[in-house]
């Protein structure tokens, strides 16, 4: 079925890593108490939240995502005729039915082409005083992370408002990983929660059961400055920020893994926000003392362990978890890297910076990464990989797990899609969530020996 | 009534049958008013749909479109290639389909590998300049890395809004290529109900890759089925007859040779119906009309049609006579153990009629069901295969028996009518709201799980499973809140909203 020869880009897209904008969906309902309603076709919701939220960890719908999403279900007369008053009627039965903080409208293919004035009718409800945004997420406009950001501004501007009163020093806004779309994005974000407390801050984490829902987003001005904790993902968002409420952001591109990163993520932190830094100092040993109490009973297994761990890894995902993981197999494991490819088409303008940090992903480590979506050339690329003399272990995704066999390795799902996988509140990230991953690690590798 | 099969578009549920997708009463009424007990049709129906009354409500949740359908079938053919002509989002099931794909090859002893399905990629210029070269260039791509037997098309809305010319471009590379490259119609705003999927992907494989000459093999026995485990192949053996499953998980070649069976046989008519009668109608390959393989009644009805016209009458009987004395005694045990107990079947249409029978077989109460969507009539107009009626008949009325396709808001009141204790179900998005109130399901992945005799024994069995589970859902249910407003939960009426909503000329619209 497939030689080695890697063929020019196309525009094809085998075996999908990332779906479309009005994915984002999952952004509205990943906030406690948000609904989403969608104005597209009768099989797009099912089709979002079955692909990212079932057969991607079976994380599960949640309380107003899955099957409870109003959807217009728009038919031919839609084409036709259009379908603004099909969407004044769902709102309408909506806003009757479904208990909800606010709603989020998106609007997909079908009204996106035939031109829906949805903002007017959107605003129709907005001036009534009902809580409820819209955002224009269109399959062919962008993908779920382009979608996040939309969801996202059209959630500042059209619900949070304008604010002049005072900020509240020691608190922040968290931009992470995108929700649903990160398999481990609940258990993840709670770590990041965690230890951003730890150190002092008031933290607005805004997605997931750690939120404290729309009165958190109603919260978003008054805090000191955004945080945005991915290589890109949120940038905009912490921008439009910067413009409209004057907070100032900063970005860490590298989501800690283990107790070297967390804790220099932590001090980064600490000083930005001008933190107690002793108060912040004491929490990062306490941490790093249990986080090392582990790592220390590990070392045995590491160390003398008789029947042999991969020494080569590959990752292929996101450039969130993609760069994660990378800087912790490197510096906290020593593992050689053999490839690295990115896979959610970040905007061209930060894929430079996020190739640096490959080059200097260590002192004396350095490597390089590549962008590709279509799955059919990532795997040609791993083929061509030389793993030297053993078997890599690859992180990737459920379209890698006849790859692995092939390649006689082992395969961790780290991604969406994430189909062999049951995540309830696992977590990979932080110190806490390194001591889940090594445990992942070691027990694939380890459960697959004899 | 005959299958168009001229035209590269399938005609739709609707306009075939007169589908409807929302409906609320007794079983018995609704086989009344379907097209079979018509009789001859009045005039009013004219030569195609039969007319139903049909509600339309508000209030709609997210559904399934055909081109899902499409995915699970064509992009589910071993040697083939399934292309998405639509933007990225459409892509997301190929997700789900190749979770199901493979662990439906495994459950089949076929060797696990993922779908090969690519999706065009679609942007915005695209929908300013069309999607055409685009199309082209991924049906080159299809070619290169897999060189499949066929490559099928699926459409999707935005390239049947644009209007890109899929089958010209399918034509001009299908001469180039020498392989069928297929257009499978499945635009999801075209059609009421997703089922009109399953009608596009066998449309193409009837016009398209069937062979045209064929030679009659006379064991050979067509099975329309999605990935269910191979029942048929040891109960068909019995009476010598090999089986030809179709669509999942199919070879190219099997679906070549779908001409030059005996006969085509389904495990459920929704799926059937259209290519069993396409079949029957350009090859003379009999469809079985009969009641559906459920139940003692179903099933001894099924195999003596299947027989009948196979020409082994004999050996049917003495399989008959075997498999009702094999199952006897743990039937008799099962049905002590469910004494009393309550199901509720939330599943497709001519599926739910099957699942009901083979409740009722095991002594379970069924107040009420739903099924997804009712097609008065099915592509055979076949009296014989009316399994709404063989229900009603053989196993008594359904006092609460609704259509409502897929609506979460509308099954909260459907099961609260009927307080069932448990379940059964196969497509996605009820299940979790029974959970939350205290229900446990039964999700039937293996189609074939009840089917024949032994499936009898094996949904009792199951259901067994499955209310242990109930301490789970129950536990659940007491520390959960659900999305809806109590006004709502207090309506005794799921489809109060629809009957409240305008009456006027909406017959056409209907959203659910």
């Amino acid at each position: 079925m497939s030689n080695l020869e890697v063929s020019h880009k196309t525009n094809s897209i085998q075996q999908i890593r990332y779906v479309c904008a009005i994915a984002a969906m999952h952004s509205a309902s990943a906030i406690p108490g948000v609904i989403p309603i969608v104005h597209c076709g009768p099989g797009c919701a099912d089709k979002q939240f079955m692909n990212l939220a079932f057969y991607n960890g079976f994380q599960g719908g949640g309380y107003g995502g899955g099957a409870v999403v109003p959807s217009t279900n728009s038919r031919e007369l839609d084409v036709v005729f259009g379908g603004e008053d099909r969407l004044r009627e769902l709102i309408k039965a909506s806003i009757k039915i479904l208990d909800a903080d606010l709603f989020v409208v998106l609007t997909g293919c079908i009204s996106d082409l035939v031109g829906d004035d949805v903002g007017s009718i959107v605003r129709e409800f907005q001036d009534q005083g009902i809580s409820i945004v819209y955002a224009e997420t269109g399959g062919f406009k962008g993908n779920n992370f382009t979608g996040h950001e939309l969801v996202t501004r059209a959630i500042i501007d059209q619900y949070v408002g304008d604010y002049d009163g005072l900020k509240e020093q020691g608190s922040v806004n968290v931009w992470s990983l995108l929700p649903y779309h990160n398999t481990f994005w609940r258990g993840d974000l709670t770590e990041i929660k965690r230890i951003l407390e730890g150190i002092g801050l008031t933290v607005n984490i805004l997605f997931g059961q750690e939120s404290k829902g729309v009165t958190e987003w109603k919260d978003i001005p008054k805090a000191q400055f955004n945080l945005v904790l991915s290589p890109w993902l949120g940038l905009q968002t912490a921008k439009h920020l910067e413009d409209k409420y004057g907070q100032p952001f900063l970005h860490v591109p590298i989501i800690p893994i283990g107790g070297k990163e967390t804790s220099a993520f932590l001090r980064k932190v600490a000083h930005f926000a001008e933190l107690d830094i002793a108060k912040a100092e004491a929490f990062i040993r306490q941490e790093e003392k249990q986080y090392y109490h582990y790592l220390e009973g590990f070392s045995d297994f590491y160390a003398e362990y008789w029947w042999g761990l991969p020494a080569k890894f590959a990752v292929i995902g996101d450039s969130g978890y993609n760069l994660a993981l990378t800087k912790f197999l490197v510096n906290q494991l020593g593992i050689i890297p053999g490839k690295q490819i990115i896979t959610e088409n970040p905007p061209e303008e930060y894929r430079e910076a996020i190739r640096k940090q490959y080059q200097t992903i260590a002192e004396d480590v350095f490597t390089d990464v590549e962008f590709e979506e279509d799955s059919y050339a990532i795997h040609q690329k791993i083929r061509q990989t030389n793993f030297g003399h053993k078997p890599p272990i690859l992180f990737g995704t459920t379209w890698e797990r006849d790859l692995a066999k092939e390649l006689k390795g082992a395969i961790v799902e780290v991604g969406f899609p994430a189909s062999y996988e049951v995540v309830l509140s696992r977590s990979y990230v932080g110190y806490r969530g390194a001591l889940t991953l090594l445990e992942k690690i070691y027990t694939t590798t380890v459960g697959a020996s004899a | 009534m005959k299958i168009n099969l001229k035209t590269p578009v399938v005609e739709s549920r609707e306009q075939r049958l007169g589908t409807i997708i929302a409906w609320d009463g007794k079983a018995s009424d609704l086989s009344k008013e379907s097209a079979y007990a018509r009789g001859n049709c009045e005039n009013t129906c004219g030569d195609k749909a039969r007319r139903l009354c049909e509600m339309e409500g508000p209030f709609t949740q997210g559904s399934v479109c055909s081109e899902q359908m499409v995915e699970c079938q064509a992009g589910h053919v071993r040697n083939a290639v399934l292309i998405q002509h639509s933007p990225i989002g459409c892509g997301a099931g190929q997700v789900i389909y190749n979770s199901i794909y493979r662990n439906g090859l495994a459950l089949r002893n076929l060797p696990v590998e993922n779908q090969h399905v690519i999706c065009t990629n679609l942007l915005e210029e695209d929908m300013v300049y069309g999607g055409a070269a685009k199309l082209e260039q991924s049906i080159r791509d299809a070619w290169e890395r897999n060189h499949p037997k066929v490559i099928f098309i699926a459409t999707s809305c935005a390239t049947g809004i644009i209007g890109d010319d899929v089958d010209g471009i399918a034509s001009q590379l299908e001469e180039e290529l020498k392989i069928p490259v297929i257009p499978l119609h499945c635009e999801g705003f075209k059609s009421k109900h997703w089922s009109t999927g399953f009608d596009a992907t066998q449309h193409g494989i009837v016009r398209q890759i069937v062979r045209k000459q064929p030679k009659r093999q006379e064991d050979l026995v067509n099975v329309i089925n999605l990935w269910g485990s191979d029942i048929f192949t040891p109960m068909l053996a019995e009476l010598d007859l090999r089986v030809n499953y179709v669509i999942d998980l199919a070879t190219v070649e099997d679906l070549e040779q779908l001409s030059e069976a005996a006969a085509t046989v389904g495990f459920c008519y929704t799926l059937s119906s259209y290519m069993a009668a396409a079949l029957e109608q350009e090859f003379g390959v009999p469809e079985i009309k009969a009641p559906q393989p459920y139940g003692f009644a179903g099933t001894d009805a099924w195999l003596r049609e299947l027989a009948r016209v196979t020409n082994r009458v004999e050996k049917a009987e003495a399989y008959i006579a075997r498999e009702h004395a094999r199952i006897a005694p743990r039937l008799a045990e099962l049905r002590e153990l469910l004494k009393g107990k309550k199901g509720y079947v939330a599943t497709g249409s001519a599926y739910a009629h099957g699942l009901i029978a083979v409740l009722r077989e095991l002594g379970v109460e069924v107040d009420g069901s739903l099924v997804f969507h009712h097609d008065p009539v099915y592509d055979s107009q076949d009296p014989r295969q009316d399994s709404l009626v063989h229900l009603v008949d053989n196993y008594g009325d359904v006092p609460f028996f609704s259509v409502s396709n897929r609506q979460q808001h509308q099954f909260y009141g459907l099961l609260k009518r009927v307080n069932p204790d448990f379940i059964l179900i196969r497509h996605n998005g009820l299940a979790p709201l029974a959970s939350r109130m205290g229900i446990p399901a039964a999700p039937l992945g293996d189609e074939h799980h009840s089917l024949g005799y032994q499936g009898i024994i094996n949904l009792g069995e199951s259901i067994l499973d499955i209310l242990a589970h109930k301490k789970f859902h129950q536990d659940l249910a007491a520390h959960t809140k659900l999305p809806y407003k109590q006004w709502w939960l207090d309506q005794k009426d799921p489809f109060v909203l629809a009957k409240e909503s305008k009456p006027g000329n909406k017959e056409e619209r209907s959203y659910v």
